[in-house]
């Protein structure tokens, strides 16, 4: 009689062969992303609930302890978080805007009334039972309520406690209660007074201000501080069963990724202005027009200087800026950029590419440079080198149908990350969450929803 | 009262002059580090901010080549002002793990280490026989993650040398950021690097805590550019859903109105009001609060409308022009909108503020005196980061690490010291050394 055969093969799971083994096929292999829904997850003992409101950041640090497997549980008012109203030009997708949409992934959203009494003793028994809270309102807000660290720690000793607001929680500006906001997060942070082009010729044009980053960098750096922040405290619960409080102030967040900011101003007392295509420790180091586009250009160090001058072929300019204290110099850095410029108009991005390959895989000449033509979102998106690499997907969620999505950054080889779903309703989570840790029922939820309680 | 009441409360469970009577979290997670720049050397940096102990294997002589990048050529004390930043409290080791008996320490210190970081070429660590395979075969245990430009395979992995504005180039952050129709702006710092090391440091928090439960390590990788196109928010999705290719905005926030930075008559401000109650202050701030009533901006869905936000900005924009930074900040406060002036190093280093919450953080360090930078900004109550001291030269540790974790006696590691496996500092380039006035004893353990 014939054993029938036992596949371990599931549809859609067409992995490649492995061939021969070099540390690329291993790791690729062992690391692939298409095969993270077969392994474990790090933090699927954890339960966290995030209670922010109008607050990307803190949906973000929520995210990635989702993506790493955590059971978090989303709680907005009654009608939803206004954050998922924001959203390009308010466009709406399904009830939800896109900046909401993006973190709701992998998490359980429900509705809760924090200002009854009612709403409140839910929270409390729910956060008896979870491990992290994450929350986004004004200090004293939560306290108020009766639902800060103090009082939960009474009902809830391991409990960590993480609050993220542009001020925070301590300090002496953080009662000043102005509301929290990515391009104020930005601004205190740092990083706006020196992104931006400087004045040229003396004659302030409308962009020469210090300028945001196209995204909500801010709030960003802000929840993904937060996330730090929480699994650190994690480790030491594992070691001695103690929960304690987590604040992350954004612009603090960011101020840790401004580089030498602070350790400029306090060795030589100086600070950097705006530096626009420029750089205050590398040049050139540049974004330069190209014939359709623009490019990145870099040839810093002597030698790489010598490489990016010997492809252009002009050893005139790199005669007349021999050092990397006359290429640093800041009167000379516009004429370098301008005449960097005259040469890269004339070629594509991809002309320029294939030059710098050239010489650098070649050998033709001293010295390493570095090129990049400039791709908008359009063109990153429709990159199959990134779908490939599991940067961006697309699947069916069960309630938004066709979506697509950029994934967590990691691969790992035990317990990758992963996006299970992207988003729920509002309030589309009630019955199986009031059910799971509260008991209660429909009935009785109908009841709550009519007391607007959720 | 409840407010104030509060606030007492966390500035004592924060207060700065407290952290060192206090634990740390990581204290016995050790980390061997093999990296150089920003976005190998920061992951662990931002660990050791928590007691992580990171041992920094730097090459002897030269060392990292960030110890050559520094603002405008500036040397400080013999320092690269520019190394700074992510490196705190590290063991500073000096070792050629190129040739075998260099590899044959580095395996050794694995042995005794719970988390490798390194940020070479995909396959160079493999090569030298100190690769996570190699290294997991003596410490199963063991966390490695590696982090670079464009991952450990795939279609841009090998051969394209990158850096941090590769990394802002290719991800859609650079076409993103800036005004229309003028150069796209380069995020003025290193974002890339510092973003990708704070969010592989996070990835190697959440392994610890697997290990912690299972016993069991991993390798993991993370490509700076690709850490970028995840945190740009809601580009990709509208451009799949609607086609929308995301341009430069300036300031204006596409998706938040209003949200945007305006000119005062001594300087530029930001200002955000998505609420209700928010908008309707700013409109009694601006002393038109006919506007909160115009159908045009009733509601934040109606004012993010292209056709409302651009005249809703232009509204604000007039306003802002007669006022000055500090009196819209005032009314800010006074009417529950975001305000802020955009704040340079000088006033975060001068604000009471940023010293409290310890984000500005000052200590002494045996080699360069006082010393004050940028501490980790993520608070925790019972176990704060803190920094001890700031980047030593080169080698400087090598016979306290040598003696600590291998027992290598005076002999052998004089031994190694003469075959050049170890080594010490450079007098030339700068940024390798230690000070002129320097006693040939401070900074050194032993």
């Amino acid at each position: 009689m014939e054993i029938p055969k036992i596949t371990t093969v599931l549809p859609f799971e067409d992995f490649p062969v492995e061939t021969d083994r070099t540390w690329v096929d291993w790791v690729h292999d062992a690391g692939d992303p298409r095969k993270n829904h077969l392994k474990a997850e790090a933090l699927d003992d954890i339960l966290v609930l995030d209670v922010s409101e109008g607050n990307i950041g803190a949906l973000f640090g929520s995210s990635i302890l989702g993506e790493f497997g955590a059971d978090v549980i989303r709680i907005e008012p009654p009608g939803g978080d206004i954050a998922r109203k924001f959203s390009p030009f308010g466009y709406m997708y399904k009830g939800t805007g896109l900046g909401y949409l993006m973190e709701g992934r992998n998490k359980f959203h429900i509705t809760l009334n924090l200002k009854t009494p009612e709403g409140q003793e839910a929270f409390r028994r729910l956060a008896a039972q979870a491990d992290v809270v994450i929350e986004a309102f004004k200090p004293g807000v939560m306290d108020e309520w009766g639902l800060s660290y103090r009082f939960l720690r009474e009902i809830n000793p391991r409990l960590i406690y993480a609050s993220l607001y542009t001020y925070g929680h301590f300090g002496p500006e953080a009662g000043c209660g102005k509301p929290d906001y990515d391009i104020c997060d930005q601004a205190r942070s740092g990083v706006m007074a020196v992104t931006g082009e400087p004045e040229e010729n003396g004659e302030p044009q409308a962009w020469n201000v210090p300028t945001k980053e196209g995204n909500w960098m801010g709030w960003y750096a802000g929840g993904g501080w937060t996330a730090f922040g929480i699994l650190t405290a994690l480790h030491y619960r594992h070691i001695t069963g103690e929960g304690q409080m987590v604040d992350v102030a954004p612009p603090d967040a960011e101020l840790r990724f401004c580089d030498y900011h602070i350790q400029y101003y306090h060795t030589v007392q100086q600070v950097r202005g705006l530096v626009g295509a420029y750089d205050s420790a590398v040049f050139p180091y540049t974004i330069v027009k190209t014939k359709d586009g623009f490019s990145f250009l870099a040839g810093f160090s002597d030698v790489n200087w010598e490489g990016l001058t010997n492809i252009m072929k002009d050893p005139e300019l790199r005669a007349k800026f021999p050092t990397i204290f006359d290429r640093l110099n800041k009167a000379n850095q516009p004429i370098i950029h301008k005449e960097i410029e005259k040469w890269s108009v004339n070629y594509t991005g991809d002309e320029i590419l294939d030059m710098v390959q050239d010489y650098v895989l070649n050998r033709r000449g001293p010295g390493t440079v570095a090129t990049a033509p400039m791709t908008d979102i359009k063109e990153t998106f429709e990159d199959e080198v990134w779908w490939d690499r599991g940067v961006f997907d697309k699947g069916t969620d069960p309630y938004y149908g066709d979506v697509a999505f950029q994934c967590p950054p990691w691969k790992m080889t035990l317990t990758p990350a992963r996006v299970k779903w992207m988003c729920r309703p509002v309030g589309g989570d009630n019955e199986y969450i009031f059910m799971k840790y509260l008991g209660i029922g429909k009935e009785k939820l109908k009841e709550l929803e009519k007391a607007n309680i959720v | 009262m409840s407010r104030e009441d509060y606030l007492a409360w966390t500035n004592q469970e924060f207060d700065a002059s407290r952290i060192f009577a206090k634990p740390e979290a990581l204290r016995g997670i050790r980390i061997l580090e093999l990296c150089t720049l920003i976005l190998g050397p920061a992951t662990p940096d931002y660990l050791g901010e928590f007691g992580a102990e990171v041992i920094k294997v730097e090459l002897p002589g030269a060392g990292d080549t960030m110890r050559s990048v520094t603002p405008y050529g500036t040397f400080w004390k013999n320092a690269s002002i520019g190394q700074l930043p992510q490196n705190h409290n590290k063991y500073h080791m000096a070792l050629d793990v190129r040739v075998s008996m260099g590899a044959e320490i580095f395996r050794r210190l694995a042995k005794r280490c719970d988390v490798v970081v390194e940020n070479l070429r995909a396959g160079t660590m493999d090569r030298w026989g100190i690769g996570y395979e190699q290294l997991k075969e003596i410490n199963p245990g063991i966390i490695y993650i590696a982090l670079n430009g464009f991952g450990q395979w795939g279609g841009y992995a090998e051969g394209r040398a990158s850096y941090d504005a590769v990394a802002q180039t290719v991800s859609g952050l650079l076409a993103t950021t800036g005004f229309p129709g003028r150069l796209p702006l380069k995020t003025g710092v290193f974002i890339g690097d510092y973003f990708g090391a704070q969010m592989g440091a996070t990835a190697v928090l959440a392994a610890l805590h697997y290990r912690d439960r299972t016993g069991q390590g991993q390798f993991i990788e993370l490509s700076q550019g690709e850490n970028l196109m995840r945190l740009l928010d809601w580009s990709w999705i509208y451009y799949y859903l609607e086609k929308y290719n995301r341009p430069r905005t300036g300031n204006r926030d596409l998706a938040i109105c209003p949200s945007d930075v305006f000119m005062c008559k001594d300087g530029p401000v930001a200002l955000a009001a998505a609420r209700e109650d928010e908008f309707k202050g700013l409109c009694q701030a601006m002393g038109k609060p006919e506007v909160a009533e115009n159908p045009r901006f009733k509601d934040l869905e109606t004012r993010l409308k292209d056709e409302n936000a651009v005249a809703l900005l232009e509204i604000i924009k007039e306003w802002a022009k007669g006022k000055t930074v500090a009196e819209v900040d005032q009314l800010g406060e006074q009417h529950g909108f975001a305000s802020s002036p955009i704040l340079t190093a000088k006033d975060q280093y001068e604000s009471p503020h940023f010293r409290a919450r310890a984000s500005v953080f000052e200590y002494e360090d045996p080699i360069y005196g006082k010393m004050v930078e940028v501490c980790s900004p993520a608070k925790l109550s019972k176990t704060p980061a803190r920094h001890k001291w700031a980047n030593k030269p080169v080698g400087m540790d090598n016979e306290f690490i040598l003696r600590k974790f291998l027992g290598l006696r005076t002999y052998q590691i004089q031994a190694l010291a003469e075959k050049k496996i170890i080594g010490k500092w450079v007098e030339n380039p700068p940024g390798r050394k230690p000070p002129e006035d320097w006693d040939g004893k401070a900074g050194i353990i032993f």
